[in-house]
């Protein structure tokens, strides 16, 4: 891979992860949104993982990145299954419409 | 390659149970969830026998991703008594409520197999899997009545910080994991132990973000903020389940993480730690004073208590470790038995949980109010109750270690937390009686409160076997110290 | 050269898209985006050599996780103007935090080193897996030195599943369902054949 070193995985992962962690603080309202960049967080993991493995020549980052997208899918179903019962309950998404519980 | 199974025959059986209880659940036309809470507290007893029974010198299973020393039989014997304890708290609860479903079992069943799987990892990938099996059951927990407002904005809220805090910790596992090229903690420990001075920011970030995602899970100050609202929205025997269990879980796992392979971290992480331990404390005892609801309240309590036993872990070293095993025991045993008193407090017919309710409760009725005062003497650590030894032990613990700052704070700290603690005892002996509570207890719920008492009163006046046993725990920890 | 090209096209479009995926004003937008993300990602696994990551990626995430992100999205019906509501008063907090997450990672990786000896700690080389595929590689790992995870994330499926079913399945009375099995244990009796005269109606 001529140019192409470790560090731009670990670079584009890195600014993957950022954006993750922004897309929580930004989208306060939005339930759904928050959860997408919830994946987001563990998609630039996984490519950390992938690269690390691949540069280290060791398939554990591997196995452990299969492990990663399992948990996140089953994250994925109970969080999205929480969130449509609130819907149901309250007729919105937005985490702050919270009066009951004071935060 | 052969397949040791003896090691997690404790957790087999967990798993066993809780398969048993779904398909009860679902072959037999009737309402199961008595049935499935008998199954799940036989096969916990069960667990904890054959814990017993093969516990003792350190093994490995499954090569090498699983490790059983004393340390996690301790624990693990602390984790499944708090959750027999409230599993069989909460039958009454669910029926009386109307809410009962045979998954709650199940899912109480799960999140503790969870639990034990976490104090036993041995590698990073165990971890991270016994963790998330922990937390995916708890999210659904805390949702689980999910007909009320309250407790799905709970679910929601926890859900949202924990799925955070777990993206933080894999970002954290990864960076370790780049650096040193194996996640198993043996060889990490080694690794670290043996000078590979270069390029250590990498692991140092990697670190930081893993007691971060850690931190969240026992809701240490400045990631605490799901706790209250999850402690008041969620229904109170999960509630119960919250307080006791997984924090004991946590709590392990960060020692055994940060006492394994970061031990060669020590001076690194004890400055995050002694951090995260002040800010509990302060949060967890100012904060908790202008509670008015009980349940908020113990959220508040559980911060601080979790700041206390985070004193044990900053002085380190088997001292440390120990000083932490035998707060937590006792913390166990009295925050069970809150709980049971905060779930008999029912007014006609209905839940209630605010302070003023508790008004008169000597005079009402004189049992509940002398098992709750009990618990908030020991809460409060007024000598020579139990909870004043588990304070003491940390901050002995702290200071042997030069940590002088840290026990100092600990101690008025802890005043400022007697003050509420004790405010509850005036409240039930000295303020004008409201209506008394209903006087129904269930006698679930009873026994448990009496196991509480006797519990705290026997840790108060022969704390020798919980010493001794917390010692060979937390030596399994350093087996190089011997 | 084409490959240095090729990282720089997945790398940037994936960057972009998550951008869109955070800030896109429908949530179906965002959903699509990061359908886009995950294809993009899966172009950079491939240029790593993890195949079957790649696949994995496609098929579980596109196939099954974003599609379930978009099911979600479409049922409820969400309030677009208000979900929007207050993004920009948490641009300033949310654009501190990020950058200075983002400086914080630039200068973890700007020293990158792995430790040394690194080969040596290494627990499964691919060297000793050289004359299989990615596929077979991971799957020799996965069911013999690591089944103990393949059980627990089973379990964490389980879990997944009964919690899912426990929290959004309502049995509402009054509903008719098709029973397949009551309409094929159905009898020849049940059914009458008559003969109608034309124009006489039954």
């Amino acid at each position: 891979m001529a140019g192409i070193t470790l560090d731009h995985y670990l670079a584009v992962a890195a600014i993957l992860f950022t954006l993750g962690v922004f897309g929580i603080f930004l989208n306060r309202k939005n339930v759904i949104v928050i959860m997408m960049a919830i994946e987001l967080m563990l998609l630039a993991v996984n490519l950390n993982l992938v690269a690390f493995s691949a540069y280290l020549g060791d398939l554990v980052g591997q196995v452990f990145t299969m492990f990663v997208l399992t948990v996140a899918a089953a994250e994925a179903a109970i969080g999205l299954a929480i969130v449509v019962i609130f819907f149901r309950n309250r007729g919105t998404i937005a985490v702050e419409d919270i009066s009951q519980l004071k935060g | 390659m052969t397949l040791d199974l003896v090691p997690v025959l404790p957790e087999l059986l967990v798993v066993a149970a809780a398969v048993a209880v779904l398909m009860w659940g679902v072959f037999v036309q009737r309402d199961t969830t008595r049935d499935g809470f008998v199954i799940a507290i036989v096969a916990m007893v069960a667990a904890i026998v054959a814990l017993g029974a093969i516990g003792g010198d350190r093994r490995l299973a499954f090569d090498g991703l699983f490790v059983l020393d004393r340390f996690a039989v301790f624990t693990k014997i602390m984790i499944l008594l708090a959750a027999i304890f409230t599993a069989s708290m909460s039958v009454d609860f669910l029926e009386r409520e109307k809410i009962g479903r045979f998954e709650y079992p199940a899912l109480v069943l799960f999140a503790t197999l969870g639990m034990m799987l976490m104090v036993s990892s041995n590698s990073f990938l165990s971890l991270y899997l016994g963790l998330e099996l922990q937390s995916l059951s708890l999210y659904v927990l805390a949702a689980y009545h999910r007909d009320s407002t309250r407790a799905v904005e709970a679910g929601l809220k926890y859900f949202v910080l924990g799925a955070l805090a777990s993206g933080l910790l894999l970002y954290g596992i990864s960076l370790v994991y780049g650096f040193a090229g194996t996640t198993a903690f043996g060889p990490l420990a080694q690794l670290l132990g043996s000078g590979g001075a270069t390029a250590k920011i990498g692991v140092i970030i990697g670190l930081v973000f893993v007691m971060a995602g850690l931190a969240f899970k026992i809701s240490a100050v400045p990631f605490h903020m799901w706790t209250p609202d999850v402690y008041e929205g969620a229904p109170t025997p999960v509630t119960a389940f919250f307080s006791s269990a997984p924090k004991v879980a946590a709590m392990a796992l960060f020692m055994r993480v940060l006492e394994g392979p970061f031990v060669h971290l020590f001076v690194e992480w004890r400055q995050v730690v002694v951090a995260l331990s002040i800010a509990s404390m302060v949060v967890g005892s100012f904060a908790a004073i202008s509670q008015s609801n009980i349940k908020r309240l113990m959220a508040y309590s559980a911060i601080g208590h979790v700041g206390f036993a985070l004193v044990g872990l900053a002085a380190g070293g088997a001292i440390g470790v120990q000083a932490v095993l035998v707060y937590l025991s006792i913390y166990l045993v009295m925050v069970v038995g809150t709980f049971a008193v905060i779930l008999s407090m029912r007014r006609k017919g209905a839940m209630v949980e605010r302070l003023d309710d508790l008004a008169g409760l000597g005079k009402t009725s004189p049992m509940l109010a002398f098992v709750m005062g009990v618990l908030m003497f020991s809460m409060a650590g007024i000598p020579p109750m139990a909870g004043f030894w588990g304070k003491f032990y940390v901050f002995m613990a702290a200071v042997q270690r030069g940590l002088w700052p840290l026990a100092i704070i600990g101690v008025l700290t802890s005043v400022v937390a007697a003050f509420y603690y004790l405010r509850i005892v005036k409240i039930m002996y000295f303020d004008e009686p409201v209506d008394g509570l209903d006087r129904v207890l269930g006698r679930p719920v009873a026994l448990v409160m009496a196991v509480a008492t006797v519990g705290v009163l026997a840790l108060t006046f022969i704390p020798g076997p919980l010493l001794a046993g917390a010692k060979t725990a937390a030596m399994a920890l350093f087996p190089a110290a011997g | 050269m084409i490959e240095t090209f090729i990282f720089y096209m997945y790398a940037t479009i994936l960057v972009a898209s998550a951008v869109m995926v955070i800030s896109a004003r429908n949530p179906v937008h965002s959903v699509l985006f990061l359908i886009l993300c995950f294809f993009n990602a899966a172009g950079l696994f491939v240029l790593l050599g993890a195949e079957f990551l790649a696949m994995v990626l496609v098929v579980v995430y596109v196939g099954a996780v974003a599609v379930l992100f978009l099911f979600v999205v479409m049922m409820l019906d969400i309030n677009l103007a208000r979900a929007r509501e207050g993004m920009m008063a948490y641009l300033p907090t949310g654009a501190v935090v990020g950058l200075v997450l983002l400086a914080e990672l630039v200068v973890v990786f700007s020293n990158w080193g792995f430790a040394p000896h690194i080969a040596a700690e290494v627990q499964a080389p691919m060297a000793a897996y050289a004359h299989l595929t990615n596929t077979d590689a991971l799957g020799h790992l996965l069911y013999t030195r690591y089944v103990y995870l393949f059980q627990i994330s089973g379990l964490l499926l389980l879990v997944a599943m009964v919690g899912t079913i426990l929290l959004t399945l309502r049995r509402r009375p009054g509903v008719r369902k098709q029973t397949i099995a009551d309409q094929v244990a159905r009898s020849s009796r049940s059914v009458e054949v008559r003969k109608v005269p034309t124009g006489g109606g039954v």
